[in-house]
């Protein structure tokens, strides 16, 4: 982020309506949307005046197996709830979405579920640790399942840094800012991740694995080994106390790197695209920690998937 | 309220005209898949002739094309009527995760460069196939010709090449400052032509 664009953080509107802004630029001309209601305004003409340009391009029909691929994809894809509230320009707007119970910033929740609904589960979910841990173990063949769990667990301590640093980045997203910045990042994280998991599904390498919990809960991981991405889906996870989280984990020869936390409703499909960058190979585990994730896994997990 | 909800509207006034993308994308949101492959059915051609524009590869295109329409039927409850169309909301889209694919991917750096400055003009090697098409078209031509010749140089490189300021910059040998400002100034030209105004 350079002091040249945060001088003159206007002059980006064009490129960024064009989408010809890198990462940085674009953080710093959305702070600066943040920050003005002219700037709202004229990036949203020079969006709209963008999309003339697109739709002045000759349409190309798809083939029929691109509709076909789709349709059979949208019963296993979740979609996101309606925003709270719109992040609008009027002040009441803003105002009001600074009273809705929005998700904490930094943990945004999890796209596809409301914000955790505290109920009677704290002395549930630490059971559940174990009993998910020990029934899939029974479940499937015995031997291998805790030969895996084991592994996962004496993996459980180093993380490369590297890996951090995108989990990092994508944090910081969330700090600072006013309320309409929160809400405009909020919004945007889980369009990024309502983009990844749509990257995933739609390429070439998508694979899958299934498991079930204890309580037969489903839970799915689809990655891309190509894309080097992940997302893992549960159903009907049951929603945590407020003062704690489920953690996702990357586990490799390296450790265990945090992949984000998220949030459940207990009563929907929870999921979310990992943080970080997946290498072929890797496991994946949820476990239970403190609201906000940790550095290491505290608790055992209550899944883990071999890719 | 957006003029280019004007241009999306007219569309849709045919004879038993079907649902409107807009209602269509409200029902997506709610989970109808039929509603779904009826919206895809309307607005799938402009995505991929917007993404195959950008990308060339055909197969790579489909591919993209599948990943915009993934996201809509997720993120559908996130469309707002009130900021513009729904042609609006999914060719942003569209052109988004084109660039995104750019950018990501070895295809992008492997794409002749020739391939942004080829057609500078607004490119158009055939007949448009329906009246609202050519209608847009040639009222997009029509403003470009208002920007100068540098300011519709950086904008189709940047729209159509899918480069980002700074490739840009670099390709014209100009300061990456000196992009910013045709840009801008270039869609502001073509924002007060079309009149696009929120």
């Amino acid at each position: 982020m350079s002091s040249r664009n945060e001088q003159y953080p206007a002059d980006l509107s064009g490129a960024y309506a064009l989408h010809a802004l890198d990462a940085d630029d674009t953080a710093t001309f959305e702070a600066h949307l943040a920050e003005s209601e002219w700037a709202r305004i004229e990036a949203a003409e020079l969006s709209d005046t963008a999309v003339a340009l697109g739709l002045a391009v000759a349409p190309v029909q798809p083939s029929a197996a691109v509709k076909a691929k789709l349709m059979s994809l949208l019963a296993s894809t979740p979609q996101l709830p309606p925003l709270p509230r719109a992040a609008g320009p009027d002040p009441a707007e803003a105002a009001a979405s600074a009273v809705a119970p929005t998700p904490a910033p930094s943990t945004p929740g999890l796209p596809g579920t409301p914000p955790v609904t505290a109920g009677g589960v704290s002395t549930d979910a630490p059971s559940a640790v174990t009993d998910i841990r020990s029934s899939n173990g029974a479940a499937s063949s015995p031997h291998g399942s805790a030969t895996a769990t084991e592994r996962a667990q004496v993996r459980w301590f180093k993380r490369p840094a590297q890996i951090m640093l995108a989990a990092a980045a994508a944090v910081a997203l969330f700090v600072g800012g006013t309320v309409l910045g929160q809400t405009l990042n909020t919004n945007q994280f889980e369009s990024q991740q309502a983009s990844g998991l749509a990257q995933i599904n739609a390429a070439d390498d998508s694979q899958r694995a299934a498991t079930t919990t204890a309580d037969g809960q489903e839970a799915t991981l689809v990655w891309s080994n190509k894309l080097g991405i992940s997302a893992v889906l549960v159903d009907n996870l049951p929603a945590l106390p407020s003062d704690q989280d489920y953690q996702l984990w990357y586990i490799n020869g390296e450790g265990a790197a945090p992949a984000g936390t998220f949030d459940s409703s207990g009563d929907s499909t929870a999921w979310r695209v990992l943080d970080g960058t997946m290498h072929a190979g890797d496991q994946v585990g949820i476990t239970v920690e403190p609201s906000g994730g940790s550095d290491q896994p505290t608790t055992n997990p209550i899944v883990a998937f071999q890719s | 309220m957006l003029g280019l909800m004007t241009v999306d509207s007219a569309g849709d006034l045919a004879p038993a005209a079907p649902a409107t993308k807009e209602e269509l994308l409200a029902r997506v949101a709610h989970g109808d898949q039929s509603a779904f492959g009826e919206l895809y059915d309307q607005i799938a051609p402009r995505v991929l002739g917007l993404v195959k524009r950008l990308l060339v590869d055909h197969a790579q295109s489909e591919e993209v094309t599948q990943e915009i329409f993934l996201e809509i039927w997720q993120s559908a409850s996130r469309y707002e009527p009130t900021r513009g169309g729904a042609s609006t909301w999914i060719l942003t889209m569209a052109h988004r995760r084109a660039v995104d694919r750019i950018r990501s991917s070895q295809a992008g750096r492997d794409r002749d460069t020739k391939i942004g400055i080829r057609d500078l003009a607004v490119a158009y090697d055939h007949v448009a196939e329906t009246v609202e098409v050519r209608i847009e078209h040639e009222r997009v031509e029509k403003a470009m010709t208002r920007l100068t010749q540098l300011q519709r140089q950086a904008v189709s490189l940047a729209y159509y090449g899918g480069f980002s300021h700074s490739e840009v910059a670099d390709m014209l040998h100009i300061p990456l400052g000196t992009v910013k400002t045709r840009l801008r100034d270039g869609l502001i030209r073509l924002r007060d032509e079309l009149g696009v105004a929120s």
